[in-house]
């Protein structure tokens, strides 16, 4: 690793005057468990790291009950996929959580590095997506809050400015109520990236029965299968027609690469099929009562 | 420039002397602490695996100036004042869950923070505990025998005053 700078602001204010001062020149991290690998690999060689693992403010997941529950930056994967309301309200991140890396990397991985990486496989992506998270930032310009929907812009790309920080996100609690899943393919169960990844939710709300759907490694941006999901309202039980069309739907909106762990045409098909495997999980679990 | 880093190290307060960019394993390895072993360096392997404020973590994943103020554990201080081997320790000799022993020193420290949270765990419960933890040699089955063998152990010991670890 080339030598760096360490900066362990203990205030946000201090972490943005810090990122202010020394521009380009400086990378923030959080657990720092992609930050530290690019940077042994050469990737990325930033002068000085700000560390913001020393910033209370950014610590902790607390849950409204009007407005869902927000994931402070610091709160790590483990964190995250032991919290009750977590638990009880989230099951697809949940479930994203725990198909992350493995349990050790888990205990220091935060689940908004995951999303500020912004790398296409990145396991809770598909789960922002569909619980509509929004992202709040800290910067020179004030606050912001951006709509997940907006965040990813492309491969390691996002939609924050120089010096901005993610401070939390809130992801509002879906309808009535909800359950979830997100199904990941990979070549072994811990410790590898997704060749693919669909999140699904089944919703009970004032519109009836709704479905979100997102899928991710599937195409340079988190990929919102919003043809799939009109395909599927209302129906409290899709049969295999409409599950087969939703498979299809969901395919039709990807554009996967192929790689060294997947071809373009098995993550096809492997979206296809994981999006009714999803589906017909979510259905089975709202009609049986396991709903939250 | 090397900075001072204080931290607690199995149980004694320590200072180091380090650079920004040196790993919490380097330094540990650099300072004598050798049962931390440096496998891969990218966070794939688990053989540098130490416990920090009672998880379980990847050592060469962590820059040294972190453990400011934390307490890090290493197989070195699973090990009682007259040598005797903590019950994971004893169980992976046991049950001969150790072949070039390179992966072992993390494995342990792994099953560690895993058996203080789950005292009674099931396999599945063990094979996801460790599956963080790459072995080459054993196949892992003894492993996870020695896991089971030392929670039952623990458990035991747990009844007696003084004797829980």
């Amino acid at each position: 690793m080339l030598a760096f700078e360490m900066e362990r602001p203990r205030s946000l204010a201090s972490a943005a005057e810090l990122l202010e001062k020394y521009g380009s020149r400086a990378m923030v991290k959080a657990g720092g468990t992609d930050v530290l690998v690019w940077m042994r690999k050469h990737a990325v060689h930033p002068e000085v790291l700000v560390d913001l693992s020393e910033i209370p403010e950014l610590r902790g997941i607390s849950f409204y009950p009007h407005r869902g529950i927000k994931i402070g930056a610091l709160a790590t994967v483990n964190e995250t996929a032991e919290n009750e309301d977590v638990k009880r309200y989230y099951p697809a991140l949940r479930d994203a959580c725990l198909s992350h890396s493995d349990i050790l990397i888990r205990n220091k991985a935060t689940v908004l590095g995951n999303i500020c990486a912004s790398v296409p496989s990145g396991d809770l992506i598909p789960a922002f997506a569909v619980y509509e998270a929004v992202l709040h930032v800290f910067g020179p310009g004030g606050e912001r809050d951006i709509p997940f929907s907006d965040f990813i812009t492309g491969p390691r790309k996002n939609s924050l400015i120089p010096g901005e920080i993610v401070t939390a996100a809130t992801l509002p609690l879906p309808g009535d109520r909800s359950v979830g899943c997100y199904l990941k393919l990979a070549r072994r169960n811990a410790l590898d990236l997704a060749q693919v990844g669909v999140a699904c939710l089944a919703v009970e709300g004032e519109e009836g029965r709704t479905y979100r759907i997102a899928c991710g490694a599937v195409a340079p941006k988190p990929v919102r299968a919003s043809e799939a999901e009109k395909i599927l309202q209302g129906a409290a039980a899709p049969g295999d027609d409409l599950l087969e069309k939703a498979g299809k739907a969901a395919a039709e909106a990807s554009n996967p690469i192929t790689d060294v762990r997947a071809s373009r045409e098995y993550r096809l098909s492997m979206v296809e099929e994981l999006t009714k495997r999803a589906v017909a999980l979510c259905a089975e679990r709202l009609q049986g009562g396991r709903a939250s | 420039m090397k900075r001072d880093v204080h931290f607690i190290l199995n149980g004694r307060p320590v200072t180091f002397s380090v650079e920004p960019r040196t790993t919490l394993l380097r330094a540990l390895r650099e300072y004598g602490v050798t049962s931390v072993k440096r496998g891969c360096e990218e966070g794939e392997c688990g053989t540098c695996t130490v416990v920090i404020d009672d998880l379980a973590q990847k050592s060469c994943m962590i820059l040294a100036l972190e453990a400011e103020g934390k307490s890090v554990l290493t197989v070195e201080g699973l090990v009682g004042p007259k040598g005797e081997l903590h019950p994971i320790q004893q169980a992976f000799v046991d049950e001969g869950a150790i072949q070039c022993g390179f992966c072992t020193p993390g494995m342990i420290m792994s099953a560690y923070a895993f058996l203080r949270k789950t005292p009674d765990p099931t396999e599945e419960d063990i094979r996801v505990a460790l599956a963080g933890n790459l072995c080459r040699c054993t196949g892992y089955i003894p492993i996870f025998r020695a896991v089971q063998k030392a929670a039952a152990v623990m458990r035991e010991l747990g009844h007696i005053p003084g004797r829980a670890r």
